[in-house]
C-alpha cells in the first residue's frame, strides 16, 4: 500500500491522533474563564492613549530592530555566501577547498538560534539595542551567506570562465556574470528574510531584548489581555502590510515565488527601480540606527568571564545528555508534523466554504504573529507543562508559515484540473485534494523538510518556557552563567542542528529529484 | 433515468434558450438557443473568438449566462450541492489539455469519473488501493486499451494513450452529454481523426455529444452542424443542408478553409 501524492502532504497529520489521546490527560482543570476572558478580549482591545503610546513606541523599536539587523545580515550574508561559493574559488584560483573550509565555519553560526545569540550577548555587554539587532545579523547572515552560495554553484561555469578567458578583470567579471541571474533569488530571499527578521524581533523582545515582545509577555503574565490584544492587532497590522509590500515588489521585479517550480524571467526593466530602492534604504536605515541610539562602540565593552566552578568540566558531563537530545527531537519531529500536516488538512477542512479560506488566513496570520512562547504559556492555562505543550505552541507558530506557503502554491497552480474534477461532478474538497495537492505534493513536502529543520532551531524557544529539553538546560545554564554547561551545550545544540541539516537536504532532494 | 415522455420528439440532453453572456465591448454569447436531443453529434463550427468555447462552458455550468436558461435534460441548474453534484456527473467534457492528474495513475485518473458518487473514504482509500478494477479494465477495453496499463502513472504514457484515458474517464462518468472544446486541434492528423472516430462512436444515443471545430474539413459522422460568428448563431442545419456559401459567410472572404469538398 503505497499513498499516492496527494495523500503525502496529509499524512505526518496522523500524528493528531496521538495528540488526541495525551493532551486530554494533561488538563490541570481549571483555566478555561481565563482563556474565555483572553479570546473574548480580542474583539475589545484597549483603547487607552497612554497604553497605545507605549504600545506603538514597542513596535517602532521592534521594527527598528529587524530592519537594521536585516539588513546587517544582508552585508555579512552576501559576501560571505561569495566566499563559500565553489564555483568562485575554483574559477579564480583553481581549487574549491577554501569555498568548503567557510562553509564549514559558517555552519556554527548558522546552527546556532537568534535567541541564543542574543541571550549570550546580553550576558557579555549588557542589555543595549545592539544586542538584538547583532543577534538577528549573526545566524540571518549566515543563512543568507549559504543561499546566496547555493544560488550561485547552480548558475553555469561557462559565463564567468568565458569572461576571466578573455581577459575581465576578476570583480568586472563576476558582477557581470554572476550578479544579473544571482539577484532575482538573492530579492527574492531577502524579502522573505526580512518578514522572519520581524517574526525574530519580537520574539526577541519577549525574552527581554527590547521592542514590543516585553510589552506582550508583561500584559500576559498581568493578564491585560486587552492591552495584549491592542499590541497584537498593531502588529499584526505591521507585519500584514509588510508581506503584502514583500509579495507585491516580488511580482512586481518578477521574482521567483517561493514555491514555484520554475524559474520566471531574470530582472532587467526593473533595474532602475531597484537600485532607486536600494538606495532610498541606506538614510532610512541611517534614521532607525540614530533613533534607536544604536551604539556599536558599547559593544566592545566586554564583562569578565566568571571563573569555572570547582568541579572543572566533570560536572558539565554530568549533564542528562542523552535523555536532552532525545527531547529535543521529539518536539522537532512532533511540532514539524503538526505544521506540515495541519495545513493541508485544514485547507481541505475549509474548502467548501468561500470564507473558510479568508478565516485560515487570519488564524494562520495570527500563528505566525505569536512568538510560540506566548503560545505556550496561553496553553499553560490549560494544560500542565509538557513537551507535548511546546510542541503545540512551536507546531502553531509554524503551521502560520507553512499553511501561507501552501495557499500560495495551491492558488498559483492554476485552476484548470479542479475545474475539470467539479464540473464532472466531484465535491469541493475531493476537487481541490486531487486537483491541486497532486501537483503540489513534493516540492510542499521538500520545504517541510526545510522547515523541519529551522524547527529544530528553535526548539530552544519553547524549551525555554515549557521546560523540555537541551533549551530549558540551556537556560538554567545561563541565569547560573555556568559557561562550561553553556559551551557544552552549544556545542550539542550545533551538532544536533547540522545532523538535522543534513538529513532534510537529503529528504529534499530525494523528494525533488524527478 | 429519464421517464418515457409523451411528446413526439424525445426530450432534450441539452436546450439553451436565449444565452447572452456580455464580453469587452461585443457581447460573447448573444441571444443564442439551441436544443441537443439524444443521438444528435453536433459539430460546433466558428473562427476563433466567435464564442464556442463561451457556449461550451455554459452548456457545461462552468459559466453562469448573465441571462437566458439552461436545462439539462430538461432541468435546471439543481438548487442543494448533492443534486447539483449528480447533475453534473451527467456532464462529460473532454478537455483539450485532457486535465489528466499526472502524478496518479491510470486507474486512479479512470476512478476520479467516480468521485461525484463517492464519499470521502473511498476517495482517500482511491489514492492508497486500486479500487474498482474490473470495471477500469473494461473501460480500458471499450477503448481499445491494454488492460495492463492500469498500474502505470499517467506521466508514462503516449498522447494517444493519455487521449483514451481521458475518454475513459469521461465514460466512468456514465454521462448524458459529452462536451469536448477543439478537441483536435495541436493533434497531428493520424490522432485528430483516431480522436474523431473514438468521440462520434460514444456519442451514440442515448448520448449527445457537442464538439467545437477551429475547421470545417472533419465533419463526416456528424448528424448537426452549428455556426456561430461574434457570438450570434449564424445556422444550425443538418450536416447533408449545409450549403458551401454558409461555410464562407461564416469564415468571412480572407481565409475559407474549405478545401474538401462537402459530403
Amino acid at each position: 500500500m503505497k499513498p499516492a501524492a496527494p495523500l503525502l502532504p496529509l499524512l505526518p497529520a496522523l500524528v493528531l491522533l496521538p495528540m488526541a489521546l495525551v493532551l486530554p490527560g494533561l488538563l490541570h482543570g481549571g483555566g478555561w474563564e481565563l482563556l474565555g476572558a483572553f479570546a473574548a478580549a480580542a474583539l475589545h482591545p484597549s483603547g487607552d492613549p497612554l497604553v497605545l503610546g507605549s504600545l506603538v513606541g514597542g513596535l517602532g523599536t521592534t521594527v527598528g530592530m529587524a530592519l537594521l539587523g536585516w539588513a546587517m545580515s544582508l552585508l555579512l550574508g552576501v559576501p560571505l555566501g561569495l566566499l563559500s561559493s565553489r564555483l568562485l574559488w575554483r574559477s579564480l584560483v583553481g581549487t574549491a577547498l577554501p569555498a568548503e573550509l567557510v562553509r564549514r565555519l559558517l555552519a556554527v553560526p548558522r546552527s546556532i538560534h537568534e535567541l541564543i545569540w542574543g541571550l549570550l550577548l546580553l550576558q557579555l555587554v549588557g542589555q543595549q539595542p545592539a544586542v538584538a539587532v547583532l543577534a538577528i545579523a549573526i545566524p540571518f547572515g549566515a543563512l543568507v551567506a549559504r543561499v546566496v552560495s547555493d544560488l550561485l554553484d547552480a548558475l553555469p561555469e561557462r559565463n564567468l570562465q568565458g569572461l576571466l578567458a578573455a581577459g575581465t578583470p576578476a570583480p568586472a567579471a563576476l558582477l557581470t556574470a554572476l550578479g544579473p541571474p544571482l539577484l532575482p533569488g538573492l530579492i527574492s530571499y531577502g524579502g522573505y528574510r526580512l518578514e522572519c527578521a520581524l517574526r525574530s524581533a519580537t520574539l526577541l523582545g519577549v525574552f527581554g531584548l527590547g521592542g514590543l515582545g516585553n510589552e506582550l509577555l508583561l500584559t500576559l503574565q498581568s493578564l491585560q489581555f486587552r492591552e495584549l490584544w491592542s499590541g497584537l492587532w498593531l502588529l499584526l497590522a505591521v507585519m500584514l502590510s509588510l508581506e503584502a509590500l514583500v509579495s507585491a515588489l516580488r511580482r512586481r521585479w518578477s521574482m521567483p515565488a517561493r514555491l514555484a517550480l520554475e524559474r520566471r524571467q531574470p530582472v532587467g526593466r526593473s533595474s532602475r527601480e531597484l537600485v532607486l530602492a536600494a538606495a532610498a534604504l541606506v538614510p532610512l536605515l541611517l534614521g532607525v540606527g540614530r533613533a534607536l541610539a544604536v551604539d556599536p562602540a558599547a559593544l566592545l565593552h566586554w564583562q569578565g568571564l566568571p571563573p569555572l566552578p570547582a568541579g572543572g568540566w566533570q560536572a558539565a558531563l554530568q549533564l542528562p545528555w542523552l535523555a536532552l537530545a532525545g527531547q529535543t527531537v521529539l518536539l522537532t519531529g512532533l511540532a514539524a508534523a503538526l505544521a506540515v500536516g495541519g495545513a493541508p488538512l485544514l485547507l481541505l477542512l475549509v474548502a467548501p466554504w468561500p470564507w473558510g479560506r479568508w478565516l485560515l488566513r487570519l488564524v494562520w496570520a495570527l500563528g505566525r504573529l505569536w512568538p510560540p512562547p506566548l503560545t505556550a504559556l496561553l496553553l499553560l492555562f490549560l494544560f500542565k507543562p509538557s513537551l507535548w505543550i511546546a510542541a503545540l505552541a512551536l507546531g502553531f507558530h509554524n503551521l502560520g508559515i507553512l499553511g501561507r506557503l501552501l495557499l500560495e502554491g495551491v492558488e498559483a497552480a492554476g485552476p484548470e484540473r479542479e475545474d475539470a474534477l467539479r464540473s464532472g461532478g466531484s465535491g469541493a474538497r475531493l476537487a481541490l485534494l486531487y486537483g491541486r495537492f497532486s501537483g503540489l505534493a513534493r516540492s510542499y513536502l521538500a520545504y517541510g523538510a526545510y522547515r523541519a529543520d529551522v524547527i529544530l532551531r528553535e526548539t530552544v524557544v519553547v524549551g525555554l518556557v515549557a521546560g523540555t529539553g537541551l533549551g530549558s538546560q540551556l537556560r538554567e545554564s545561563l541565569s547560573a552563567f555556568a559557561f562550561d554547561q553553556l559551551a557544552l551545550l552549544l556545542a550539542a545544540y550545533a551538532l544536533l542542528t547540522l545532523l538535522g541539516e543534513d538529513l532534510s537536504d537529503r529528504a529534499r532532494r530525494a523528494l525533488l529529484r524527478p | 433515468m429519464a421517464a418515457p415522455s409523451p411528446a413526439p420528439q424525445p426530450p432534450t440532453v441539452l436546450e439553451l434558450r436565449q444565452i447572452h453572456v456580455p464580453g469587452r465591448g461585443q457581447p460573447r454569447l448573444d441571444g443564442v438557443s439551441l436544443q441537443l436531443r439524444p443521438g444528435e453529434r453536433v459539430a460546433l463550427l466558428g473562427p476563433s473568438g466567435a464564442g464556442k468555447s463561451t457556449l461550451l462552458a455554459v452548456a457545461n455550468g462552468l459559466l453562469s449566462p448573465a441571462s437566458g436558461q439552461v436545462l439539462w435534460r430538461g432541468e435546471p441548474r439543481a438548487r442543494g450541492a448533492r443534486a447539483r453534484r449528480r447533475q453534473q456527473a451527467r456532464i462529460g467534457t473532454l478537455w483539450q489539455d485532457l486535465r489528466l492528474i499526472d502524478e496518479l495513475t491510470v486507474q486512479q485518473n479512470l476512478n476520479c469519473g467516480r468521485l461525484a458518487q463517492w464519499g470521502w473514504p473511498r476517495a482517500v482509500l482511491n489514492l492508497l488501493l486500486p479500487l474498482e478494477t474490473n470495471a477500469c479494465r473494461d473501460s480500458l477495453r471499450q477503448l481499445d486499451l491494454d488492460p495492463d496499463l492500469l498500474e502505470q502513472p499517467v506521466s508514462l504514457l503516449s498522447g494517444g494513450q493519455r487521449q483514451r484515458v481521458a475518454i475513459a474517464r469521461l465514460l466512468r462518468q456514465q454521462p448524458t452529454l459529452l462536451l469536448a472544446d477543439e478537441p483536435l486541434a495541436s493533434l497531428d492528423p493520424r490522432l485528430a481523426k483516431e480522436l474523431l472516430e473514438l468521440l462520434l462512436l460514444h456519442g451514440q444515443a442515448p448520448r449527445a455529444l457537442l464538439l467545437s471545430l477551429h475547421r470545417p474539413d472533419l465533419l463526416e459522422g456528424f448528424d448537426r452542424v452549428i455556426g456561430l460568428r461574434q457570438g450570434r448563431l449564424q445556422f444550425d442545419c443538418p450536416l447533408a443542408a449545409l450549403q458551401p456559401q454558409q461555410l464562407q459567410a461564416l469564415y468571412g472572404e480572407s481565409a475559407v478553409p474549405v478545401p474538401h469538398p462537402l459530403p
